[in-house]
């Protein structure tokens, strides 16, 4: 029967009730989207930064240190710098079952004029690199040429600027994909650019603490060969070249993807906290108000409406309510959220890959019918509740 | 016609199995079209009660209720509420007002839940003979339980029933608008050909009666013609 | 009556969000020298148009007559206040500045909110007046 209008009427014209039950449910959609598009970033964050840091074997200086600047470098995008001599590229090419062996070389460089900050600069070897290489490919197709440097999303500069490094000139030639991690503040160059920029560092009197004359490199990647054990690879770089530690790169991943968990878990906690309070109070409020109009139902019962009339008016009103709410929560989430990427990149530490559109989109949709679901569920149960009387009950009491 | 048949009412309390209260036993009577019946009896004495199964608001425990060869609660809910839109025109006791809607909008309801536009004219027709016209666009929360108890009688009416069913419909008037109510009512009977019931103390409604029908402690104790 | 004064209020609360927020939790950092970028003078005007917006809410709640005109007034205050981290004044290129991590985007989402909520404030007003 034509009760169609009625339950826009009875929300537009109780504006306060109908506010109190949009809030709620936006405060239930907006921390479903919220901890989930975190949640997801993070995710996608981890999985780029093991694409870029796609070797088996990662083999550096013995120093302690180096292990933890080169995490923080990748993860925070702080500047780090530690040697050894390149030698040790022959050393590590020459071990049984290696298959592809590149250096890295790092240098940090001065902090610049106003606002700009430190940058990690990498210098790659674009023959053997297999790591940072495929990232560069995707927005420069040529080889980096002398004095050419390609540059992380979040370094100011942008392509065709000269960017000034210890009183060098480099030409700034692409700006490569965000990969939410800590390489997005670095400038990458090929290894005859490095050595420029590490001779021109020195001359301004920053040392590299291994004698000079020899050429240096700060790290090598390492993929073993096929049917190769990862681990005895390991061992035996370990036990057989001086002065270096040799890492498996899934290690370094095992401390982000526990940290990752670690978040998951509570994210997940609060989200399931915040759904359980509300839930209660949905259901206890949608009680109260039923049982606050349950003479209007039982009058409407009474004018001929049929107990599934009665029925498909309460849910109608309670999905307009879950619909205006969960489109609000999700709005105000991503208010929360996307403009403050950066910062919660940062504040967290750990890679942090916003999702793309359509994951984005999905993840809506699904908390938009999560929500829904869960408002018609309370409705249907304060509705079931309410057809249990006969209306000349309801009618009789406190007339 | 209305046929009550053995009416019986019984309400289990929940402090045990035999004890229960008998509200209304073993009622039948006859409502005819064109004749208005009167329902009078001390309050508790079930009147209320036989009304609301009357207009299928109640499933009794015992007995029928047939609106001439339909037995009303022999129908599945939903042609049973489609009964009552259609050919009962209910006025209950106390506030009976769906409050987001205006005062019109109220009357127009029973109409508008068949799929009519509802005949807004013929609305405004009944609010001027209740005396209610200018409030027509105030919501019910601006009315006085008089004003609200024509807004229900117009709202019973407008739907143009078969049957009315009124439960005090006197109740807080004053005496003119007892008066017109009461001739309003008899009118629709007279002249519309419709089955009227009313449920009163009020000693003013006898004359506007052709039966009356009197209850105590749930059995018809008497029944009278003018 | 009462309802025309609610967008009052919530402007009143952003406006005191801006102008304290300006100078401390959401404000610009210092450099390590003590010299200020322009990103501190950014928050300097920002404080300025939440002061501005603060004191046309306070009238919009003490006279009621003007009520609309000062709603309206409200408009180009807020949209000013979009307009200035980035736009008018410029902030620190880095994007990992906490000048454009956290100032930029939060004064753009008060502001933008300030902008919706008065032209609101403006509607309601107009209808109550006629």
């Amino acid at each position: 029967m034509g009760t169609s209008h009625l339950p826009m009427k009875n929300l537009l014209r109780r504006p306060g009730r109908t506010a109190a039950l949009v809030l709620l449910t936006a405060l239930l959609a907006a921390s479903v989207f919220g901890g989930s598009v975190v949640v997801g970033s993070l995710r996608s964050g981890l999985e780029s930064l093991q694409a870029r840091l796609g070797a088996d074997i990662i083999v550096m200086p013995a120093e302690a240190e180096s292990k933890v600047s080169f995490k923080n470098m990748l993860l925070q995008g702080t500047t780090g710098a530690f040697y050894m001599d390149a030698s040790v590229l022959d050393e590590v090419r020459a071990a049984q079952g290696v298959e592809i062996a590149a250096p890295q070389t790092f240098l940090a460089s001065l902090k610049a004029d106003c606002c700009a900050i430190k940058v990690q600069i990498i210098g790659i070897d674009p023959d053997a690199d297999f790591t940072v290489k495929p990232w560069i490919d995707e927005s420069y197709s040529q080889d980096l040429g002398d004095m050419e440097v390609a540059v992380g999303c979040n370094v100011t500069a942008g392509v065709g600027e000269t960017l000034k490094i210890y009183e060098q000139y480099t030409h700034v030639v692409a700006k490569l994909a965000e990969t939410g991690t800590g390489l997005d503040t670095a400038v990458y160059c090929n290894m005859d650019t490095m050595k420029k920029l590490l001779a021109a560092a020195e001359a301004k009197g920053v040392s590299h603490k291994i004698t000079s004359g020899s050429d240096v490199i700060s790290a090598v990647y390492v993929k073993v060969k096929d049917g190769a054990d990862v681990g005895r690879v390991n061992n035996w770089l370990n036990g057989h070249i001086r002065k270096v530690t040799a890492v498996r790169a899934r290690s370094m991943f095992t401390d982000v993807s526990d940290s990752l968990a670690g978040i998951s878990r509570a994210a997940w906690a609060l989200i399931g906290a915040v759904w359980a309070l509300a839930l209660v109070i949905l259901l206890v409020t949608f009680a109260m108000m039923i049982h606050e109009r349950r003479r209007e139902f039982a009058v409407l019962r009474l004018l001929g409406v049929s107990r599934r009339g009665l029925r498909g008016e309460i849910l109608m009103e309670t999905a307009l309510c879950g619909l205006a709410g969960a489109l609000v929560g999700v709005g105000v989430a991503a208010l929360g959220v996307f403009p403050f990427t950066t910062l919660i990149e940062t504040k967290l530490g750990l890679p942090y890959l916003t999702p793309a559109v359509g994951a984005l989109l999905k993840l809506a949709g699904g908390t938009i019918l999560a929500t829904l679901l869960v408002e018609l569920l309370a409705g249907t149960w304060a509705a079931a509740r309410l057809s249990r009387t006969d209306p000349g009950t309801t009618l009789r009491e406190g007339a | 016609m209305l046929h009550a048949e053995n009416l019986s009412m019984r309400y289990f309390r929940k402090t045990g199995q035999a004890n229960h209260f008998h509200a209304v036993k073993d009622v039948s009577l006859a409502l005819r079209p064109g004749e208005v019946a009167l329902l009078t009896g001390r309050s508790g004495s079930g009147k209320t009660t036989l009304l609301h199964m009357l207009a299928g608001l109640l499933t009794p425990t015992e007995g029928r209720v047939r609106l001439d060869d339909t037995d009303l609660y022999a129908l599945p809910d939903a042609a049973l509420s489609r009964l009552r839109n259609a050919k009962l025109g209910v006025i209950p006791q106390g506030r009976s007002a769906v409050d987001t809607l205006t005062v019109l909008e109220n009357v127009l309801l029973p109409q508008q839940l068949r799929g009519e536009k509802g005949d807004a004219k013929g609305a405004l027709r009944w609010l001027e003979a209740l005396g209610i016209a200018n409030l027509r666009d105030a919501r019910p929360a601006e009315l006085s339980g008089g004003e609200l108890r024509r807004m229900a009688i117009a709202r019973a009416l407008a739907g143009n029933p078969e049957v009315v069913l009124a439960d005090e419909p006197t109740g807080d008037l004053d005496d003119e608008n007892t008066a017109a109510v009461l001739s309003l009512l008899r009118k629709a009977a007279v002249e519309e050909g419709k089955t009227v019931l009313l449920v009163t103390h009020d000693s003013e409604a006898l004359p506007y009666g052709d039966r009356i029908y009197r209850m105590e402690s749930g059995a018809l104790s008497a029944q009278s013609e003018e | 009556m009462k309802r025309q004064s609610i967008p009052a209020l919530a402007i009143l609360l952003l406006a005191v969000i801006v102008s304290v927020g300006s100078q401390t939790f959401l404000g610009a950092c210092v450099h390590g020298d003590g010299s200020f970028g322009a990103c501190h003078w950014a928050c300097r005007a920002m404080l300025g148009e939440g002061v501005l917006l603060a004191a046309l809410s306070l009238l919009a709640l003490a006279m009621k007559r003007e009520r609309a005109g000062l709603y309206l007034a409200m408009l180009p205050a807020s949209l000013l206040g979009l307009l200035t981290p980035g736009t008018l004044i410029a902030l620190c290129k880095a994007p990992t500045m906490r000048c454009r991590m956290l100032t930029q985007p939060a004064m753009e989402i008060l502001f933008g909110a300030m902008l919706l909520v008065s032209l609101v404030g403006w509607l309601l007003a107009r209808k109550g007046e006629k």
